[in-house]
C-alpha cells in the first residue's frame, strides 16, 4: 500500500522540501511527478485567500489520494494545500506521486489535482484593487475532475 | 429537533453569518425540508436551493435528499473551488 500524506497548513512552503521526502532513497520509486499550483498575478489582483471546512477537507483529500494509490501503482501520494491569506508567486498547492514507472507518477497527479478542483471543501477569494470577491468553479475544473470519475465508473461497469 | 447550521464562503457572506443553531418541528425529514424551513424564515436563504449548492452533514458530502435527525451539523457549501 502506497504512502500517504495530507497536509493543510497556512505557512508557505518549499517544493523541494517535500518532492526531497519522496524521492530518492527508495528502490522501488522510477519516477516522481508532481503538479505546484501558485499565485497567478494579474487582473488587479493584490492577494488570494483560501478558505475550507476543517476536518471534512482532510477526509477529502484522503480519500483523493487513497482513490489514485488504488488506481495507479504508487510509493507515495502527496497532496500539501495552504489555506489563508497568499501573495502572488507563492505557492497554493503541490500534489506529488512517487511509483515505479512514469505513466502512473503522471496520470496519479493529473488525477490528484483534477479532483481535488471538485471535490473537497476549499473556495478562493480574490483581493483585487477594485474589491474582493468568490472565485466561481470553472466549467474546464469540473469538466476535468467529470472525465476522471466517469472514466472510472465506466470501468467499474465492465 | 436541534441542528446546528454552518455557511461557507459566498453563502456565508449571504446569509451574513457562519454558523447559527435552530429548533424546528419534527415533520423536518431531510435537507430539502430544511432549506424549505430556512426560505420561509428568511428570504436571503433563497441561495442554499440553487442546484450547484451542496450540503455536508455530520462531515459528510451528502444529497439533499439524506434524512435528518436531531443534533446534526448541516453545512450549505457553494461549488469548491481550490486547488
Amino acid at each position: 500500500m502506497a504512502n500517504i500524506q495530507i497536509k493543510i497548513q497556512t505557512e508557505t512552503f518549499k517544493p523541494g522540501d517535500w518532492i526531497d521526502q519522496i524521492s530518492g532513497n527508495d528502490e522501488a520509486c522510477g519516477a516522481v511527478a508532481n503538479f505546484l499550483g501558485q499565485v497567478r498575478g494579474g487582473k488587479d489582483l493584490l492577494a488570494l485567500e483560501l478558505e475550507h471546512y476543517p476536518g471534512v477537507t482532510e477526509k477529502a483529500l484522503h480519500k483523493i489520494a487513497t482513490q489514485a494509490a488504488s488506481r495507479w501503482k504508487l510509493e507515495h501520494a502527496l497532496i500539501l494545500h495552504r489555506v489563508g491569506r497568499m501573495e502572488i508567486g507563492e505557492p497554493i498547492v503541490l500534489v506529488a506521486a512517487s511509483a515505479p514507472h512514469r505513466r502512473a507518477a503522471l496520470e496519479a497527479t493529473s488525477f490528484m489535482i483534477d479532483v481535488l478542483k471538485t471535490q473537497a471543501p476549499f473556495w478562493k477569494k480574490e483581493h483585487t484593487t477594485s474589491g474582493s470577491h468568490w472565485v466561481e468553479t470553472r466549467y474546464e475544473d469540473n469538466a476535468a475532475a467529470a472525465a476522471w470519475l466517469d472514466e472510472k465508473e465506466e470501468e467499474m461497469s465492465r | 429537533m436541534s441542528l446546528n447550521i454552518r455557511y461557507f464562503a459566498a453563502l456565508k457572506d449571504k446569509m451574513g453569518m457562519a454558523e447559527e443553531a435552530i429548533e424546528a418541528g419534527p415533520d423536518m425529514a431531510t435537507g430539502d425540508d430544511l432549506i424549505v424551513w430556512l426560505q420561509a424564515r428568511d428570504n436571503t436563504a433563497e441561495a442554499l436551493a440553487h442546484p450547484s449548492v451542496r450540503m455536508i452533514i455530520n462531515d459528510e458530502i451528502t444529497p439533499r435528499s439524506t434524512p435528518i435527525k436531531d443534533g446534526d451539523t448541516i453545512a450549505f457549501c457553494p461549488p469548491f473551488s481550490g486547488g
